[in-house]
């Protein structure tokens, strides 16, 4: 058998723009600086599809989600690439409000295919404006959809996912993960929104989590081998959340810690916290804990160590859950 | 551009309609019989059946919020039961009667309404880039006012138009007040297309008190964007005289507007009237054709309220409503 080929996650998303480009003549990319490439994930593209359809964006948030809900509604698939998601506030009400709402307001009966594409995560330095992971924020609207890869291999899947599918789709991606390097087959595949992956099996504990918090729950997982038998499960995508799959694991470990990099209060790990009260309480043998970015803001600096759910935080919660 | 009488005539029944559906509307709130709010159109009505009237059933259309876009809709054709069942939250609304006054008509090319300020812009911006990229010659009008022009995003949008001369006119409504905030408290110039060639648009102000000069400008506007010209601006300088919003005060800050003068536009400077006086004076309509047009503007609005008032209010289960949230999944083929 040949080795699988090993891809960053830049060239894996770069790939499936090539292939869902190739495939639908409506979907075009739009964002900001995209045609040199802030990140390389959209190097090449400007030369292979021309200025018809690979397009800087002039920097003004608001107007590019605007634009992008019009153009969706008149029948086009457009990928809007705000370089760091956190910019993307500036679209607030056009993402959050009008477009997430757009269908379900009016009589669900006209679809909006719109993939908006932003980097995230704390980890280097630079504090909240471009480290807000968005995903707490944009579940809390109904209409949108959500997802965040861990591998290339996921990050090529679920980027095919968010630009067939015919809703809104955020597609979140961690800044310190640009370059990572991770298996990809040439077979043309597909990551359905709405499906976690058991990155690692285990039968004491399960620790939730989404992008690159996995390799730390990962690395947890292995550090504790001998002791504590660690299941790792990626959500990969927020919105749907696969419960089910988080469920059938709890039921066998009976502890739960979930990491995220959000603000903790009222975010994406307090939803799920509540949800295993309302759905999985029988099944958990100890409380739910949460390893997040504690309740004050991103000052950036050195401040991230404090920030960071860092593996020795990570191990803390297994070890306080499993005791 | 000079109007042919047909379309005076056009733009005359347009008007007459769209005025007796706006106090259709006013009817039915007063009555306790409609959900959410409405913005009386009053007077302020000629911008709208101009555009309406002019554009083609396949050019993108927002209105501008006020009459809830009433005008504009009424004259491109759009099925007026279904908009006013919706306003009163009845199955055959045209967004099964969820929405109150968010309505929508794919089909017409008028994705529907929202209450935010400064949302056209964008919007304008993807139609008319949807148009060209497409390689159509379809154009896309927004209408706003002058409150919804302080947004940033005016800027945003009116500048990407004209760097990519995308076939996009934006019409702006400019009575001097948004709610109760006079622009000249806010703003710094009183000329708001000002802005908009500064921004290498080419612009026009016209009386939007006068039908026909706003018809005319549509036209100009229209074919502009249509021969790829790139961008225009309209700036139509008209009146509301009455309050904001039904229930609401009519006041400049906290000073309430004087009635004398709201009362003195109603007679001097109501659109149908100084259209009426002129059709008649160029012999376009007599006085009996002027009584049919009413005639039939009050029997049509009659069949509307009856129509709406047969559905029956909508009362979707929770279940429904969760499982709407979300188109179902795409259908575009495997390469
Ligand atoms: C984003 C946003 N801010 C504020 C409001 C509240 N609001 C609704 S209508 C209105 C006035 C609009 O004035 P203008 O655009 O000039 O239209 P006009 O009523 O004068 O025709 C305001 C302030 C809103 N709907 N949306
Ligand atoms: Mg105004």
């Amino acid at each position: 058998m040949s080795e699988v080929r090993e891809l960053t996650f830049s060239e894996a998303i770069n790939e499936a723009y090539i292939e869902e480009m190739q495939c639908d003549e409506n979907v075009f990319l739009f964002g900001e600086c995209i045609r040199a490439g802030t990140f390389p994930h959209t190097a090449g593209l400007l030369k292979k599809f021309g200025e018809k359809r690979v397009l800087d964006s002039p920097i003004a948030e608001a107007n590019m989600a605007g634009f992008a809900l019009g153009a969706a509604q008149e029948g086009l698939r457009p990928v809007v690439d705000f370089m760091y998601a956190g910019f993307s506030y500036y679209a607030a009400t056009e993402i959050f409000l009008n477009t997430a709402s757009y269908y379900h307001v009016h009589g669900s009966q006209h679809p909006v295919p719109i993939v908006y594409v932003g980097t995230c995560g704390v980890g280097r330095r630079v504090g909240y404006e471009h480290a807000t992971p968005v995903y707490g924020t944009a579940i809390h609207h109904p209409g949108l959809k959500v997802c965040m890869p861990s591998t290339p291999y996921d990050a090529k899947g679920l980027m095919k996912a968010a630009i067939r599918d015919n809703n809104p789709v955020f597609f979140l991606w961690h800044t310190t993960m640009v370059a990572q390097k991770g298996p990809v087959p040439e077979e043309e595949y597909i990551v359905p929104l709405g499906l976690a992956d058991v990155k690692r099996e285990g039968t004491d504990v399960t620790i939730l989590t989404l992008g690159l918090q996995v390799h730390n729950a990962l690395a947890v997982a292995e550090t504790l081998q001998d002791e504590i038998s660690v299941e790792v499960v990626d959500a990969r995508s927020v919105e749907p959340f696969d419960l089910e799959t988080l469920l059938k694991s709890v039921e066998k470990t009976t502890r739960l810690v979930i990491v995220d990099e959000d603000i903790e209060r009222a975010g994406f790990a307090a939803e799920i916290s509540a949800l295993m009260m309302e759905q999985g309480y029988d099944l958990l043998d100890a409380p739910v804990k949460r390893v997040c970015h504690p309740n004050f803001p991103s000052p950036g600096g050195y401040m991230d160590a404090y920030t960071m759910p860092t593996p020795e935080r990570i191990e803390d919660a297994v070890r306080e859950v499993c005791r | 551009m000079a109007l042919t009488k047909k379309q005076k005539k056009l733009l005359y029944i347009n008007l007459t309609r769209a005025m007796t559906l706006d106090r259709m509307m006013m009817r039915i709130i007063r009555a306790g019989r409609m959900t959410g709010f409405y913005h009386e159109g009053g007077v302020s009505l000629a911008p709208g059946v101009a555009i309406g009237s002019f554009l083609r059933k396949d050019d993108c259309l927002g209105p501008h919020y006020r009459a809830h876009g009433i005008a504009e809709m009424v004259s491109k054709g759009v099925d007026i039961p279904s908009y006013l069942a919706e306003h009163m939250g009845r199955e055959d609304g045209c967004c099964k009667g969820r929405s109150s006054y968010h309505w929508s008509y794919p089909d017409d090319k008028m994705y529907g309404a929202g209450a935010n300020l400064g949302m056209p812009y964008g919007l304008a911006c993807g139609y008319s880039f949807a148009a060209k990229y497409k390689g159509t010659d379809q154009v896309a009008l927004t209408a706003f006012g002058d409150g919804s022009f302080q947004e940033g995003r005016s800027y945003e949008g009116l500048s990407m138009a004209s760097a990519w001369k995308l076939p996009a006119i934006f019409w702006c409504n400019n009575n001097g007040i948004a709610q109760h905030t006079e622009l000249s408290n806010v703003y710094p110039i009183e000329d708001l297309s000002r802005v908009a060639a500064a921004l290498g648009m080419p612009t026009m102000i016209v009386d939007g008190q006068d039908l026909f000069a706003c018809g005319e400008a549509a036209l100009k506007a229209i074919d502009h964007a249509r021969k790829g010209k790139g961008p225009f601006f309209v700036e139509a300088k008209y009146l509301r005289a009455q309050e904001h919003n039904v229930g609401g005060l009519n006041t400049s800050g906290d000073v309430p507007r004087s009635q004398e003068l709201m009362e003195k536009w109603k007679e001097e400077r109501d659109p149908l009237k100084l259209a009426t006086l002129q059709l008649l004076d160029e012999g376009i309509l007599t006085q009996k054709e002027i009584e049919k047009i009413q005639k039939d503007a009050e029997d049509e609005a009659d069949k509307i309220e009856e129509a709406a008032d047969q559905s029956p209010k909508a009362l979707p289960s929770i279940e429904e409503l969760l499982a709407a949230v979300y188109a179902p999944d795409t259908v575009v083929e495997n390469a």
